[in-house]
């Protein structure tokens, strides 16, 4: 019996033994770290941004990091005033140079960012003869120290297109530009990037965002030296903007370019998710910088069963096809409405369900207080499921459908 | 015979070092750890642990403050509630009441409620949250006899009413048993302190040393001008055993635990043996505190077997933990003595001849079974009755037998205007059931007086 399905993807012409990848992010900071990267499973890096010192010299802010909780749930994401690297430019290549002779068959990809024309073209030269297989553009950072790069650029159209242009000029690899999601509709951008000879694109970086705030001395968080600034948030939080920005970029017949998808991966689930929405490839930072490169084990270890359970032949087969189903919502057929069935065996009697559909619902469950059981007012459910959402035991409320041309329904009046 | 194993609900296992130093062995839970319990909480509709309390706490509410960082919120709630909140949060067995109720018990382990209460009350304490609103005073003045959790509770709640009221308290120090009998690892010293402090801050006027035991004591109040009268002075006599009278080494359970809080170096029981007659709470209580006293073998014998031991299970666990030896099961029947002075028990196992009937008139030795152990030091803890000040007030008070009065629903007496609760009539219960039935008190007394007002 098969017990490893066969993960492997082709991406911008390039074969990775599995789609799980490292953004570009201090998860690749230096050789050192993506060697045992690659040795945990990822099949490939995407290797923290280079610059060029001579243009602009990094600084990395500290305290660089926050958290945001909920409640007792912590770290549900993450925000971050990193820059790209602080590293001499000679340093870094060196780096790669190492990566590509020691791990050749993994797949090593150079981010890079330029503040001048032609530091656009010296990086992608550079990475290109240190052994790149693939470059990706940065024109998303959204809290580069520096006024005319990062999510500045990637705002805009022209400057995508032109740095794109420049860099495809300059070297033979592939070339992925990674886009920003702090704009409203990133299918622009990705068309100048095409334009510009963009052989894929990447979404999403980081979502300018606040946390938190120290209400004692009214400072943001991270607090750097009394001041702060809306930075890149990631994590688990951000994962419901970025598949919506993918299927967007997959469902679009004028892009028709393969898609890395980024934000919020930490599971099998997470990476079905975004492949089923039509991602190809896939980059996580967020999570392995809370649980560490491990976590790919069980990417691949999950992702593998669930194939070999479907007899999945190809991760083909299956990407893109959630994206398929995405219609505008007045596509919806409203005909079909459902109602909720709450199992009285499996109530625990907290009323959760009977004050939410109260005070936040139609007012359609009923709560008994003498035998504390909910129960359902067929009449007067509209079937938003909202108590479902909020019951404790995850199983005990589901639903059923309601034909409406042959049943009268509270949604329909 | 087996001890209950089942993980009881001190959710830390304490350490026996604080109990021989006499400290807290339920510790506050830290920021993180509330944070984290609270938030298991399921926030019931019509909560079932508000229910479950005798005295209305409402753990529902507080818990809710608590999880949405209303924490001076929380401490308000407990305190407008439960004039006893600090010391609830240490003693209630909330296994039996609001954790008991607790919904999520269906899916996991109960929200530790005591250990937020404890969280919330020392939140407010150390921010300092407003004292309680002063009482008003233009609603008549009433009389409440006794100062423990069933007169605090009827005190604060006619004081909220606007109430002029005034407890006579015979001891020096207001608290009851919470005050003079739980030993300090149970209930911090902290806590009664705190639940007297905010009982003042209401305007209620607490006269100490004031005995109220004569048999003209009712009616002198009623000329006095109070218009109504509550009764809380709760059971302040121990049984004893005919078998130990008149030996100088056996006492009563009251009057150990009070000299072990507070004249300790009065009492000497380093490496003795000490027996405990008894199987209840204060039996137990009486046992650990002879342990933190440094006693050698401290021996717990009841009647009742292991299985039937009227203590909670968590004081049980807090026995074996403190080496405790249990003879449950045993009846003593001989006193081996040097004059006055006991020097070893003899006894034998027993049955019951009807099941069930835990009587020691029902108790049956078994042959075979004898045994002696040497003792030098006896308490007595097999319950107690309502003081002599009871029969003294006034002949017409009808009581159920030894003392207990009996009151209607209002926990009204026989005798108009004259109200009682807490021990006294419940022959012995809870902080928390004692408090509950003062405040019910309360609120017959202020029906009983407007009703009167409107006949009138």
């Amino acid at each position: 019996m098969k017990t490893q399905a066969d993960l492997s993807i082709e991406f911008c012409g390039v074969r990775f033994e599995n789609p799980f990848c490292l953004s570009s992010s201090p998860v690749g900071n230096h050789a050192e770290m993506c060697a045992r990267a690659y040795d945990a499973g990822w099949s490939g890096i995407v290797y923290k941004t280079l610059g060029l010192e001579k243009s602009f010299k990094v600084v990395i802010p500290s305290p660089r990091l926050n958290a945001l909780n909920v409640f007792d749930k912590r770290f549900i994401g993450l925000q971050n005033a990193e820059q790209i690297t602080d590293r001499p430019i000679k340093d870094n290549i060196k780096d790669l140079v190492w990566l590509k002779k020691n791990y050749p068959q993994k797949v090593l990809i150079s981010s890079i960012m330029g503040f001048e024309d032609k530091d656009w073209a010296e990086l992608a030269k550079m990475s290109e003869d240190a052994g790149a297989d693939i470059l990706e553009l940065n024109f998303s950072c959204p809290q580069m120290a520096h006024k005319t790069a990062g999510h500045r650029t990637g705002q805009d159209f022209h400057a995508v297109e032109a740095f794109t242009e420049i860099v495809k000029k300059s070297c033979k690899i592939p070339v992925i530009a990674k886009m920003t999601p702090n704009i409203t509709d990133m299918i622009p951008v990705a068309l100048a990037a095409k334009r510009g000879g963009a052989d894929a694109i990447s979404a999403i970086n980081t979502i300018r965002a606040i946390t938190d705030i120290d209400i004692n001395n009214f400072t943001p968080l991270p607090n750097i030296h009394g001041h702060s600034s809306p930075t890149g948030f990631s994590g688990p939080s951000v994962k419901p903007v970025a598949m919506r920005f993918v299927s967007e970029l997959y469902n679009s017949k004028a892009i028709n370019l393969p898609v890395s998808a980024i934000g919020g991966i930490e599971t099998w689930i997470d990476a079905l998710h975004f492949l089923l929405l039509g991602a190809t490839n896939l980059q996580v930072t967020t999570g392995i910088m809370r649980y560490g490169y491990r976590i790919v084990e069980d990417m691949i270890e999950g992702l593998s069963d669930y194939m070999i359970e479907r007899n999945i032949q190809s991760l083909t087969q299956i990407i893109g096809k959630a994206a398929q189903k995405i219609v505008d919502p007045s596509e919806f057929n409203t005909r079909f409405q459902v109602v909720s069935v709450v199992d009285e065996a499996k109530c625990i009697g907290c009323g959760q369900c009977y004050i939410s559909c109260q005070d936040g619902a139609n007012q359609a469950m009923k709560f008994d207080k003498q035998s504390r059981k909910a129960s359902v007012d067929e009449e007067r459910c509209v079937g938003c499921m909202l108590c479902k959402l909020v019951c404790p035991v995850w199983d005990c409320i589901t639903h059923k459908e309601v034909d409406t041309a042959k049943v009268r329904h509270a949604a329909i009046f | 015979m087996k001890i209950p194993q089942k993980s009881f609900n001190m959710r830390k296992a304490f350490d026996p070092d604080k109990i021989t130093q006499f400290q807290s062995m339920r510790e506050s839970l830290t920021l993180q750890s509330t944070i984290k319990e609270s938030n298991r909480c399921l926030l019931c509709f019509d909560a079932p642990c508000s229910d479950g309390c005798p005295a209305g706490t409402d753990p529902g509410k507080f818990i809710r403050q608590i999880k949405f960082y209303n924490y001076k919120g929380a401490a308000r709630t407990i305190r407008n509630n439960n004039i006893l909140g600090s010391v609830c949060a240490f003693v209630c067995p909330v296994e039996k009441l609001c954790e008991k109720a607790c919904s999520i018990k269906a899916l996991e382990d109960p929200i530790n409620i005591s250990g937020l209460q404890r969280f919330a009350i020392e939140y407010g304490k150390r921010f300092q949250i407003e004292p309680l609103r002063k009482s008003k005073k233009d609603q008549g003045k009433i009389a409440v006899i006794g100062c423990g959790p069933a007169g605090m509770g009827c005190a604060s709640e006619l004081a909220k009413m606007d109430y002029d009221v005034t407890i006579f308290e015979r001891e020096d120090k207001a608290g009851g048993v919470p005050k003079w009998n739980i030993p300090e690892f149970r209930l911090p010293v902290e806590a009664i302190a705190y639940d007297v402090e905010n009982l003042l801050s209401m305007g209620v006027n607490i006269r100490l040393n004031t005995s109220v035991e004569n048999n003209e004591a009712i009616s002198m109040l009623f000329a006095e001008g109070y218009e109504a009268i509550f009764i809380s002075t709760g059971l302040s006599v121990a049984f004893k055993i005919d078998l130990f009278d008149n030996y100088i080494n056996a006492v009563d359970y009251i009057a150990f635990l009070r000299t072990v809080k507070f004249d300790r170096e009065k009492i000497d029981l380093k490496n003795k043996n000490v027996a405990v007659i008894g199987g209840g709470s204060v039996a137990i209580d009486s046992a650990v505190s002879a342990k933190a006293c440094g006693a050698g073998k401290v021996y717990l014998i009841s009647l009742e077997h292991l299985d039937e031991l009227p203590a909670d299970r968590d004081e049980i666990e807090l026995a074996r933990k403190m080496n405790i030896t249990f003879k449950a099961g045993c009846q003593i029947n001989e006193v081996v003595a040097n004059e006055k002075t006991i020097t070893g028990l003899k006894g034998t196992e027993v049955e019951w001849i009807e099941p069930g009937n835990f009587s020691p008139t029902n108790a049956r030795k078994i042959e075979g079974t004898s045994f002696g152990i040497n003792i030098d030091f006896v308490v007595q803890a097999i319950g107690t009755k309502p003081g002599y000040e009871i029969v003294r007030f006034k002949k017409s008070l009808k009581t159920k037998g030894k003392g207990i009065v009996e009151v209607s629903d209002f926990f009204e007496t026989n005798i108009e205007g004259v109200f009682a609760g807490g021990d006294v009539v419940n022959a012995g219960s809870t902080v928390v059931q004692a408090v509950g039935e003062g405040k019910k008190a309360a609120l017959g007394i202020d029906i009983y007086l407007k009703n009167r007002g409107k006949k009138a």
